[in-house]
């Protein structure tokens, strides 16, 4: 990589306010923003970026990242429990002035339910080897944590990519959390 | 002679203003609102989804008169809130009418000082009943290809002769949906009187799966439920079911299909006593429960 290039992903320090009414809310948020390296500021007119739990008020012009808002006319939404990575990504993001939006935007605003693509299921135990995958487990570590063979793992871990039709492991794990949002439901 | 876009122009602005007592702003925050329906001199409808969780909320009229309205009843399963005000509104009544594929519509919304905002467009698809995620049945599926500002998002559609279709909604990805007049005109007195559409309720939360290849042919599915979590003191843990059983029916009821389920699942379900079939450590289980009514979320 040539040194201009290295350059780039320098990455900047932003001072983010945060609006969120739950103390404790505030207390996690603010913990995943100054582990993302930034600045927590209290006052409003000296943020780069505001990130609000809900949607802002609608006077609010500076980028905002909003978890769990549902103001299509916001620079940045995401689902309320995004995780630490996707509110640092976000805040970067719309601080450059883009927009940003969850892969499955489609979850806000009114919607029809699911009819869950009944063909290409999980069964149970596809399930638990996906949830090893997602905590980063090896197949040897999976095989001891289930208890079942190696052979076993490997078989069940290639149905998995075959079902979500995935090639990575990062793949799959992405693939399955969108698929477990629309085959959910409560009763 | 005045030519004939002058004629559709006045015409558009005639229904407008005609329109503009049927509508009113609720008030969120400082600068921000959503509209409401004047749908009865005395009931304001809205969406439901737009709707902060409040008891009261204050509302501007047509004209810019200011009033509280206290929160009757929501239903997310239909995205209809109903407020009501204590003095009766002035309002043109309003006549209903279906939608159409096609056919022109005037968006109203509010404008938060008293005044009304217009939209023009057209139906873009009217389809039949469809289920929303909530589990609430919607009697025709009507989107539209008009854009809405947030602040718009629960005033009336009408058509072009004047006729409401229903309220807006914003759907997934900011489309605009319509909520019918025919659901509104159910929904609201059922809101009204109880303040809830009442839903029956196993208290689980569960996610498909494939039925694992030894258990198809006892089980008699390839599909099923399996329960990710049971609710406390719910139907489903007083029967005993615990996170892990699938379950394949709900007394005949297949569980292959979310919508056929949901419809199960209705307000004249609660009470009613009903067999789980579910397969539990690789046999399948008859489990008895009765099911209740949906708590308040």
């Amino acid at each position: 990589m040539s040194v201009a290039a290295s350059k780039v992903v320098t990455l900047e320090q932003l001072r983010v306010a945060i609006s969120a009414p739950d103390s404790l809310r505030r207390e996690t948020l603010r913990r995943f923003v100054v582990e993302g390296g930034h600045i927590v500021v209290s006052d409003r007119d000296f943020a780069d970026v505001i990130l609000s739990d809900g949607d802002p008020p609608s006077s609010e012009v500076r980028p905002t990242v909003a978890l769990g808002g549902t103001d299509h006319e916001s620079f940045g939404l995401l689902p309320r429990d995004a995780n630490a990575r996707q509110i640092d990504a976000a805040l970067r993001a719309v601080a450059v002035g883009l927009i940003v939006r969850p892969s499955d935007a489609t979850d806000i605003g009114f919607g029809s339910m699911p009819e869950g693509d009944i063909d290409a299921l999980l069964t149970p135990r596809e399930l638990e080897v996906l949830s090893a995958i997602a905590d980063g487990d090896t197949n040897k570590t999976i095989a001891r944590r289930l208890n079942i063979s190696l052979h076993t793992v490997k078989f069940h871990v290639e149905s998995v990519f075959r079902k979500l039709g995935a090639r990575t492991r990062t793949e799959a794990v992405t693939k399955a959390s969108e698929r477990r949002r629309k085959n959910t439901i409560t009763l | 002679m005045t030519d004939q876009l002058v004629q559709f122009s006045d015409a558009l602005a005639t229904r407008v203003e005609f329109a503009k007592p049927t509508v009113v702003a609720l008030r969120l925050a400082h600068e921000r609102h959503v509209s409401g329906i004047v749908w009865r001199p005395d009931a304001i409808i809205a969406s439901e989804q737009s709707l902060p969780e409040r008891d009261e909320f204050e509302v501007v009229t047509a004209g810019g008169a200011v009033t509280t309205a206290k929160v009757a009843g929501r239903d997310s399963s239909t995205n209809i809130a109903v407020l009501r005000v204590q003095a009766p509104l002035a309002s043109s009544s309003i006549t209903t009418s279906e939608a159409h594929a096609g056919a022109i519509v005037i968006a109203i919304g509010a404008d938060g000082t008293g005044g009304a905002s217009a939209r023009l467009g057209v139906v873009n698809t009217a389809g039949p009943e469809w289920h929303s995620s909530r589990g609430g049945l919607i009697d025709r599926r009507i989107a539209l290809d008009v854009r809405l500002a947030r602040s718009e998002e629960g005033g009336p559609i009408f058509d072009a002769a004047g006729n409401c279709i229903g309220m807006s909604t914003f759907g997934p990805r900011g489309q605009v949906l319509v909520i019918p007049t025919a659901t509104i005109d159910r929904i609201v007195p059922t809101l009204l009187k109880d303040g809830r559409v009442a839903r029956g309720w196993l208290g689980v939360t569960l996610q498909a799966v494939a039925v694992p290849g030894a258990l198809r042919e006892t089980g008699d599915q390839s599909s099923g439920l399996m329960v990710m979590s049971v609710v406390e003191n719910g139907p489903a843990a007083q029967a005993g079911i615990v996170a892990g059983d699938i379950i394949l029916s709900v007394d005949r009821t297949s569980t292959q299909r979310f919508r056929k389920i949901a419809r199960y699942f209705g307000s004249e379900s609660i009470g009613r006593k009903v067999e789980l079939r579910v397969i539990r450590s690789g046999s399948v289980i008859t489990v008895k429960t009765t099911i209740a009514e949906r708590p308040v979320a």
